[in-house]
């Protein structure tokens, strides 16, 4: 046998659902007396599943917290489907979310933007510094070139937009109170770093709206064209992109020379 | 080329449960281990914490992800993480471990044993010597703990290893534990283990806990160093002098004294056992 199919076999074991044939094992691996082949390759086949879902818990902990007992079959279930892809185990989760969106609890649909959010913390964690400007950035120019001024965010922002008030959900696990009811309906979040802390926060749809044109390189005279139907446009629109300032969610301002 | 052993004396393994202590204060301990996967990303605080500690305190960066006994190729998103990784912080070591954890592209995030025949031999040996090349430097390959051996196997690892360090001119990162731990699980002499690896090749050692699981001894690494692994020890120093030691501590974390304590513990057994060999030799 070559040493191809020697992990090939191995990788198999460890990971089918089924448990393996004991007499295969034993033309193939050394036992004694007090541990068969058959046990020994359990052991594998159960640090294996453990390790994994462990670190999906790390990742998704207010999911998990949610799931209980039902948290591991959940985690199993989707490495099944989805094996780690990447040489960092902490990245196993990255499908998680759209797995449960592809087979979502019909009694909680808003799990898997949970889930969402719990990702988007973590990419926010391990995300790259970029730093930060403020809004002096934008002073003294005239109105034409603040228009055309577009701003890049931080890498350390994520905006998502949901059909579901998950935040709540989050907010009402990490504190260990019970679980509402599911409460559909759009809404927005922004997921960000400062420092070394993640925060997350409610965002309305056209702020949400507006981000993602600054994300895209739109000019803020664009990016403000998202608050025209609201009743105060300017000072909305002045109001929010203070707040990007002030988060450091602006990495820095480009203006026309 | 010899592997140039160096004096770096005690250290602990680098977890984000003492992170912020590692931030505010001096190390409290010689140097400290890092495992390479989880400070591989772009930003954030473990690297930060990193990039503070390694102005101070010498660093071995420990992968986990090599798969150095892999049959798919080496991994070059993998090898690029782990260069640049090994550019940003300088470490004065770079170690893997004697095994393989990808299989098509999947990651088992193990350490799975290897059939010790010479098929496998040249073929590590290949692929050390690609990884030394591509980063420019010596790697260590660490014993790991095992649970099953190959029918094939044809070699014993002790002297898998000694052959491997030899022909691709790497190190060993010997495992204390983990040789005291596949011992008890597959039935072989720890002491004939340490008397088959050549000791101008181990370059660092490894001590951690393990847990008797009744029929086998499981590599856990979540409490203190076992008695009898620490007569290992004795048995390692005796035969390999000083070496750069690490207590790995990596479930049910304790207080940072609590680990520091072991590795005092560990410079401890060390001074008594060389002590009369260094009398000897003044």
């Amino acid at each position: 046998m070559t040493l191809r199919e020697t992990q090939a076999i191995l990788s198999g074991l460890i990971t089918e659902a089924a448990d393996p044939d004991p007499p295969s094992l034993d033309r193939i691996f050394r036992g004694t007396d007090e541990l068969a082949p058959f046990d020994r390759i359990a052991i594998y086949r159960g640090m294996y599943r453990e390790r994994l879902v462990d670190a999906l818990r790390e990742t998704f902990p207010n999911l998990a917290r949610f799931l209980g007992e039902r948290f591991p079959g959940l985690g199993e279930e989707y490495v099944r489907r989805h094996p780690s892809e990447h040489h960092d185990v902490g990245k196993v989760g990255r499908r998680l979310a759209a797995f449960l969106a592809r087979y979502p609890d019909p009694e909680r649909p808003d799990l898997a933007e949970l889930a969402e959010l719990e990702w988007a913390r973590n990419e926010v964690f391990f995300a790259p510094d970029a730093g930060a400007t403020g809004p002096e950035a934008l002073a003294g120019l005239s109105p034409e070139a603040a228009g055309a001024a577009r701003l890049s965010l931080s890498p350390t922002l994520r905006v998502l937009t949901l059909d579901h008030d998950v935040l709540s959900l989050w907010r009402r696990l990490e504190r260990g109170e019970p679980p509402e009811p599911p409460i559909p309906g759009p809404t927005a979040a922004a997921v960000w770093r400062r420092g070394f802390e993640v925060f997350h926060c409610a965002l309305s749809l056209h702020e949400a709206a507006a981000l993602s044109s600054a994300r895209e390189g739109a000019p803020l005279a664009a990016i403000c064209a998202h608050f025209a139907d609201r009743p105060d446009p300017a000072g909305e629109a002045h109001g929010a992109i203070s707040t990007w300032f002030v988060e450091e969610w602006v990495a820095s301002v480009s203006a026309p020379s | 080329m010899a592997l140039r052993r160096l004096g770096l004396g005690h250290g602990i393994g680098l977890r984000t449960k003492h992170f912020g202590r590692f931030q505010a204060e001096p190390s409290p301990v010689e140097w400290v281990e890092v495992v390479a996967e989880n400070f591989m990303a772009d930003g954030g605080r473990p690297l930060a914490v990193l990039e503070k500690v390694r102005r101070d305190t010498p660093v071995a960066v420990h992968g986990v992800s090599l798969s150095i006994g892999g049959t798919d190729p080496l991994s070059e998103p993998y090898l690029r993480d782990l260069r640049r990784l090994v550019a940003r912080i300088d470490p004065a070591l770079v170690t893997d471990h004697l095994c393989w954890g990808a299989y098509r592209g999947e990651y088992l995030h193990d350490l799975l044993p290897l059939p010790y025949t010479e098929e496998s031999l040249e073929h590590v040996v290949r692929r050390v010597a690609a990884v030394q090349d591509y980063l420019g430097r010596q790697i260590l390959l660490e014993n790991p703990s095992t649970y099953v051996a190959y029918q094939e196997s044809t070699l014993t690892e002790w002297d898998f290893l000694a052959e491997l360090s030899r022909r691709a001119d790497c190190g060993i990162l010997l495992d204390v534990n983990n040789v005291y731990v596949s011992a008890h699980n597959l039935g072989f002499d720890p002491l004939a283990y340490l008397d088959g690896i050549p000791p101008d090749r181990v370059g660092q050692f490894h001590l951690a806990g393990h847990a008797d699981k009744g029929r086998y001894l499981l590599d856990t690494h979540d409490g203190p160093v076992a008695p009898a692994v620490w007569d290992l020890y004795r048995e390692a120093l005796r035969r390999f002098g000083r070496v750069p030691t690490l207590v790995e501590w990596d479930d049910r974390i304790p207080p940072l004294e609590e680990v520091v304590a072991e590795s005092r513990t560990a410079a401890a057994v060390e001074a008594e056992e060389l002590a009369p060999a260094l009398q000897e030799a003044s």
